[in-house]
């Protein structure tokens, strides 16, 4: 038990239980140790998203979410975590919409083939769109376990876990109901002998990420905000990425300080285009509110209803009736993508 | 004078208390609304941080429509992740949180996590935190947005998101372990709240014209403090109102919505 806490006791009304204390992944230990057998050789990591999801992704493993609310969100390797299966999974991410919500439906179609045991998280919506129907409905009725931090605890769990350390000291979550539920603990600071609150590193077994571009051995640049796509790279075991352009490792070279993801923390590459569609990709397009709309309004019709029948069709046609993401894109169609690429206004972007 | 909606009264409200020469780390919708009406008047040298990763962006592709919209990183000074963001924040640089919430209490604890007692099998479940948690804690000063109802302007909240006073001791945020010097103003549609020097209560600063401190008091649970000099709000003018209607927000995202009941 903690034997500093703030004074959040004097006015939380919350019933909880306890939890005792276990990483949700790999420890710092484990994931070191992993990171230094693995191969740091530079080679081409390119496949196919098939075969990256295959090698990686299993039964259990804490699946560490790239992107933040619509924008670079992981839409097409999400897609084939779908195709592929994977259940058991804790999902750790700081604000998302539609991957956690595409797993979420997959869950509720098929518990056999996709399931989610817990979320470590800081949100989970759509912003203006509204709110997540499936995430309200899988917490509210208590099916999967949540972990709540801020925005900043959770990207600085990662960045904890991107620096090797098993910790960090972070000056929010104390005073809120956050202290009493989530992993984190109050502690008297050895230096200044004043409270401050200790997240732990978040591992993911596998952390997912939409790049803008990268080399073939992984080197990625991001344009457009970060999120928190390279502290997760960093910090996941294995790292499965998809990016919207491949670009020649002399452009790389030439330009170091853009590199923002180093090659020896990334295991597949594969060159997505619009991987990140319906969301957008600062540079190339701008999120797609319609798209959103509908299948937010076919998880709120089960949520509502209990009926299943628009969602099993969603999934037939745009994820089980897809071999890839070109497949989904050519179904979306040219106009729609045309238009989202003058909504971006081409936002400048260096790929030489 | 024009008609003007509940969320226009409040956007300007917000822009009123922005200050030029500060950064504001704004949330998604009216917050950002209000940051623009502010630098198009009377604060061109306000700054914006975005969650995402940008600081003072100038946001001539159009309003954003969510913190992370990538039109929120046009043409920034800096441009990072949430890292970046935050950690300017818990540098001591972000003057204001400009955040919303479900419910508030009186020393202005704020709650966007669940509704009802039980936190592994909530009443309802909302997004949660998200930057609002980090934001009411190192910010300097926290503005919060809300509608003014008995069930939002509650005695105690389901749960305690973003720290506001915490039971009104002194220390309660020191013991927290947080910097910011906690909450500012409460802005609605009705009212304008700030908190007592002493107690840390809220208290009334401002009624929208017609109305009395009564009034807002009958929409409350808890006991406001209400001081002598409770001013009338500040009403938009054509112009404040063309700017929000036709330059900020022409398609109507936010300032169109219905309220649902």
């Amino acid at each position: 038990m903690n034997s500093v806490s703030s004074k959040i006791k004097n006015i939380s009304n919350l019933e909880y239980k306890e939890k005792k204390f276990e990483y949700w992944g790999p420890t710092p230990d484990e994931s070191r140790k992993l990171m230094v057998n693995k191969s740091h050789a530079l080679k081409d990591k390119t496949m196919t998203l098939k075969d990256a999801v295959a090698k990686h992704v299993r039964n259990g493993i804490n699946l560490g979410i790239g992107g933040f609310v619509n924008t670079r969100v992981p839409v097409a390797i999400i897609h084939e975590i779908i195709r592929h299966g994977a259940t058991d999974l804790t999902l750790s991410f700081q604000s998302n919409s539609i991957c956690p919500e595409l797993l979420a439906g997959a869950m509720i179609l098929d518990p056999d083939r996709v399931s989610i045991k817990r979320v470590e998280l800081a949100w989970w919506g759509y912003e203006i769109i509204g709110i997540a129907p499936m995430v309200r409905y899988l917490a509210t009725n208590g099916i999967i376990e949540m972990d709540d931090y801020t925005n900043y605890g959770m990207s600085v769990r990662f960045k904890a876990a991107s620096m090797g350390i098993p910790f960090i000291p972070v000056r929010d979550h104390g005073g809120s109901d956050m202290e009493l539920v989530n992993r984190g603990k109050m502690i008297e600071c050895p230096f200044t002998g004043k409270n401050v609150y200790l997240l732990p590193a978040c591992h993911p077994d596998v952390g997912i990420v939409h790049t803008s571009a990268a080399d073939v051995y992984g080197n990625a640049r991001i344009f457009g905000a970060y999120c928190t796509c390279p502290e997760i790279a960093m910090a996941a075991n294995a790292t499965i990425m998809t990016t919207e352009k491949i670009i020649p490792t002399e452009n790389i070279r030439s330009y170091p300080n853009l590199t923002e993801i180093p090659f020896p923390v990334v295991d597949t590459v594969t060159e997505v285009q619009y991987g990140a569609y319906p969301g957008a990709s600062y540079g190339n397009y701008w999120f797609d509110m319609d798209h959103l709309k509908m299948f937010r309004s076919i998880c709120e019709d089960f949520r509502k209803t209990g009926s299943k029948d628009a969602l099993k069709k969603y999934y037939d046609e745009y994820i089980f009736g897809c071999e890839n993401h070109d497949d989904f894109i050519d179904k979306i169609g040219y106009k729609t993508i045309k238009k989202l690429r003058d909504m971006d206004g081409g936002q400048p972007i260096i790929l030489t | 004078m024009s008609e003007y909606t509940p969320f226009e009264m409040i956007a300007f409200t917000g822009s009123r208390i922005l200050e030029d020469e500060k950064i504001v780390f704004v949330g998604t919708g009216l917050p950002i609304i209000a940051a623009m009406h502010a630098q198009l008047t009377h604060a061109p040298n306000l700054y914006m941080i975005y969650e995402a990763g940008s600081l003072a962006p100038i946001l001539d592709m159009g309003m954003p429509l969510s913190v992370g919209d990538t039109r929120a990183a046009r043409k920034a000074c800096y441009l990072k992740g949430l890292c970046g963001a935050f950690e300017l924040t818990q540098r001591g640089c972000a003057d204001y949180a400009f955040i919303g919430g479900a419910q508030v209490d009186m020393y202005g604890n704020i709650c966007s996590t669940i509704e009802g007692k039980n936190y592994d099998k909530p009443g309802i479940r909302f997004p949660g935190s998200g930057g609002a948690g980090a934001m009411a804690a190192n910010c300097e000063k926290t503005i919060a947005i809300m509608a003014l109802e008995k069930r939002r302007f509650v005695k105690k909240l389901d749960f305690v998101t973003s720290i506001g006073f915490g039971d009104g001791s002194p220390d309660y945020r020191e013991k927290a372990g947080v910097m910011g010097s906690g909450p500012y103003r409460i802005i609605t549609n009705q009212a304008l709240f700030g908190f007592d020097e002493e107690t840390r209560r809220m208290s009334l600063l401002e009624v929208k014209p017609g109305r009395t401190p009564a009034d807002i008091q009958e929409l409350v649970d808890f006991e406001l403090v209400i001081p002598p000099d409770v001013k009338d709000m500040v009403e938009p003018t054509d112009e404040d109102l063309r700017l929000l209607r036709d330059v900020i927000d022409a398609e109507g995202y936010f300032l169109k919505r219905v309220i649902k009941k």
